[in-house]
């Protein structure tokens, strides 16, 4: 009995430390899966980025794929000038929980957001036009040139993870032992590689997103068109190269304004400028825009009394589908612009240039002009220049005289017109213009 | 018709954006879970000289930043988000910008296009001391891919972005001044501006302006150039004085402040004997009324302002007193 004894007290004590041994295994293995869990959360480390969305709004103006005959795998938003368009973008970067950038993660204030406008340069580059730091992730604006464009949108969220962490390391509540607990680890357990993360635990997670914007030109070209009479034994040819080349100088420098409104400064030539106006006539809706018509030099009237006009003229849609406009400036005895005039039997060239917003009006064009009678024929040179011996003005006292019309005609790569027809004068003067008096 | 753009498709996912505590989101309708093949690229941001960028950097101290992504690899990447893209090819340039983020302020700075630096590299200068700041890079990059259907083709886009947090150390001193107005009499102010503005290497410098019928510029302003920012901004009589009577009441108001935190604590102004150095102050000091009929004014008496921000750079500055006898 005794021996039983001690056997059962040798049992109970074997048995007292295999339960001990294995009370304490199963406190390490609970530790262990603890630990695990700690480390598995640990390696879900704050992303660097995440991913976005953007996108332009619909609208009426958002055109077709193949608007104007673009390909339709182009893969660029078909916009045009001068018209307002809202884009939206989106992100997990951007919501209230920061739970889908990293399990446990918190942020740490309000998102920063920019919206940054770049253009594709001659050599395929994009430089920024505008970046704005709207902190929205809606935004709006308008083209004012046509180009090819990237619309990009650049978010950034300071992402904190301290909370979060501690609230899964910790285990159980109320559970006694917390000894796998994370207290302390919250602090780390959340910093990047390479010291990504600020003081105060807070890390910089960003998304970007882009797309492309092919801006479509929908105002007509600016043209100038100048005048100007030869005496004695001026080299015509040398004098129309001379023109062409002063306009094609002051066309640029003056992004297609009047080079000047003083009408003296129009002694040597006469010119009319047509172009898309000041300031705050410029870069207005297809539907709202204008011209502006400038006449300066003393051909424009009868007398030759130099003078310079200006004034706003209707801007026309040419083509409704394709959004292409049309300026048409019609000479005429009620018209803004009468007409030229010129004096018989002296000598006159005239040449047409122009300049397109298409590319910002960096380079001119040569606009073909000519004079026809009224059934469209072309009336060709005398020579380097035009010269008419035969007056036809006024017009009730040379009814049998031809009338003569000038005629130009500007369209840019977009199909937008400038275009004109005015009648062409001879008057019979004999004295010099700046006196004014017509015989 | 959307072919270009990186939409979400599907609508959005969960409850809609609470515009209360998302008020960025109002008017956004779309998903934030892209569905085209749209992949985001890991980019790693350094110093020109391959060493991580500092957790601290100095105000104005220009950095070489160097961005190292896929983005630039000769092929596009063929997967986005787990998904093959089919035949991928780049289809346009590397677009990049460059921020610093001042996150006390939420508000960006765009770091200027740097010429003769490779498509990757930027020099940025932290303008912005603070506490809590962030260079960012996002780079976008047009990829085109085989669509489903023979002979067509699609577009998205490639982007990487990345933020190294920084805190950016002040070295600008404040640019405090002192609005003066004589009781029943004339007034006027005085205020530094730092000029040439995020000036490098130290010292910096500052134009004194001064305005009002106290110091004879009514309708204009007399300005003071050149005078170092710092502790020892003296004013010389020849160029501008405070004009006053032996028994003027002087009403003072600090104008002005720091480009990141002023202390508050440290901030003096008053009236003291002689300029430079340390201020000795005659009568009482931060008070908004000085009644110099009750203070013995020495001999050279100055106004001073003296401001130090909470890095501790300080700013002395001393204008005449003149009291008409």
């Amino acid at each position: 009995m005794k021996k039983f004894g001690v056997f059962l007290f040798v049992f109970a004590v074997f048995f007292s430390y295999a339960v001990v041994i294995s009370a304490q295994e199963e406190a390490a293995d609970a530790a262990a899966a603890t630990e695990e869990s700690a480390t598995t959360e640990e390696a879900a480390e704050i992303p660097g980025s995440v991913d976005m969305t953007l996108e332009m709004k619909p609208g009426k103006f958002v055109m077709p794929a193949n608007f104007r005959g673009g390909d339709p795998d182009r893969g660029l938003v078909n916009a045009v000038e001068d018209v307002f368009y809202e884009q939206h973008e989106h992100s997990i970067l951007y919501k209230e929980d920061a739970g889908e950038v990293a399990e446990g993660a918190t942020f740490e204030g309000d998102p920063n957001i920019t919206w940054d406008t770049k253009v594709k340069d001659a050599d395929g580059n994009f430089q920024t036009v505008s970046s704005v730091n709207t902190n929205m992730a809606g935004n709006g604006g308008k083209f004012f040139a046509p180009g090819e464009y990237q619309i990009g949108n650049g978010g950034a969220r300071q992402v904190g993870g301290g909370e979060g962490a501690e609230n899964v390391t910790t285990g159980d509540e109320g559970e006694e032992g917390g000894e796998a607990g994370g207290g302390n680890q919250t602090d780390e357990a959340l910093v990047g590689e390479n010291g990504e993360t600020a003081e105060g635990g807070a890390k910089t997670v960003t998304a970007n997103q882009a797309m492309g914007v092919l801006v479509h030109d929908v105002t007509a070209p600016d043209m100038w068109i100048a005048f100007q009479e030869g005496a004695g034994n001026v080299d015509m040819a040398a004098t129309e190269q001379e023109l062409k080349n002063k306009m094609v100088e002051k066309m640029v420098a003056n992004l297609g304004r009047p080079f000047s409104q003083k009408a003296e400064e129009f002694e040597d030539a006469s010119y009319v400028f047509i172009d898309e106006g000041t300031a705050d006539e410029r870069n207005l809706e297809p539907w709202k825009k204008t011209a502006r018509l400038s006449v300066a030099g003393a051909l424009f009237n009868e007398r030759g009394a130099p003078k310079f006009e200006s004034k706003t003229v209707e801007s026309k849609p040419l083509d409704q589908e394709d959004l292409t406009s049309q300026i048409h400036i019609a000479g005429g005895e009620k018209e803004a612009l009468k007409g030229v005039f010129v004096r018989r039997n002296v000598p006159f060239i005239f040449a047409a240039m122009s300049v397109d917003n298409g590319n910002n009006r960096g380079t001119t064009a040569e606009v073909a002009c000519r004079i026809e009678t009224a059934d469209g024929k072309e009336v060709e040179k005398d020579g380097a220049a035009y010269l008419f011996r035969v007056p036809n003005y006024p017009r009730e006292e040379y009814k049998d005289q031809p009338e003569y019309f000038f005629v130009s005609k500007a369209m840019d790569k977009s199909g937008n017109l400038t275009t004109v027809r005015m009648p062409l004068y001879i008057v019979n003067i004999q004295a010099a213009f700046e006196g004014g008096r017509n015989q | 018709m959307f072919g270009s753009m990186v939409s979400a498709q599907e609508p959005p996912q969960g409850a809609p954006a609470n515009l209360e505590k998302t008020p960025w989101l109002k008017g956004v309708e779309l998903s934030p879970y892209p569905t085209d093949l749209t992949p985001t690229l890991p980019l790693a941001i350094y110093l020109e000289n391959g060493e991580a960028i500092p957790a601290t950097v100095t105000e104005d101290v220009p950095l070489v930043l160097v961005a190292d992504t896929a983005i630039f690899d000769e092929t596009p990447p063929t997967h986005a988000n787990d998904q093959e893209i089919p035949n991928p090819r780049w289809d346009a340039a590397v677009a990049v910008s460059w921020y610093f983020i001042d996150w006390e302020k939420n508000q960006n700075f765009n770091a200027s296009t740097t010429s003769g630096l490779a498509a990757n590299q930027m020099v940025v200068i932290p303008t912005t001391p603070t506490g809590r700041g962030a260079v960012t890079c996002h780079m976008a990059r047009r990829l085109r891919y085989d669509a489903p259907e023979p002979g067509r083709s699609k577009v998205s886009y490639a982007n990487s972005s990345a933020g190294r947090d920084v805190r950016v150390l002040d070295i600008t001193p404040p640019l405090c001044g002192l609005e003066i107005t004589i009781e029943n009499g004339k007034s006027g102010s005085f205020w530094p501006v730092e000029f040439p503005p995020d000036k490098y290497p130290l010292p910096k410098t500052a134009n004194v302006y001064f305005s009002g019928g106290l110091f004879d510029a009514v309708d204009k302003e007399v300005v003071v150039e050149g005078l170092e920012l710092g502790s020892n901004m003296i004013v010389a009589a020849e160029q501008v004085t405070v004009k006053v009577a032996a028994d003027d009441k002087l009403n003072i108001k600090v104008v002005g402040g720091d480009n990141h935190k002023l202390d508050n604590a440290k901030l003096k102004f008053g009236i003291c004997n002689a300029a430079g150095g340390e201020p000795i102050p005659v009568g009482p000091i931060n008070e908004a009324t000085i009644d110099l009929s009750g203070i013995e004014l020495p001999d050279n008496p100055y106004v001073f302002i003296d401001a130090t921000d909470v890095t501790g750079n300080r700013q002395v500055l001393f204008v005449p007193l003149v009291v008409a006898k």
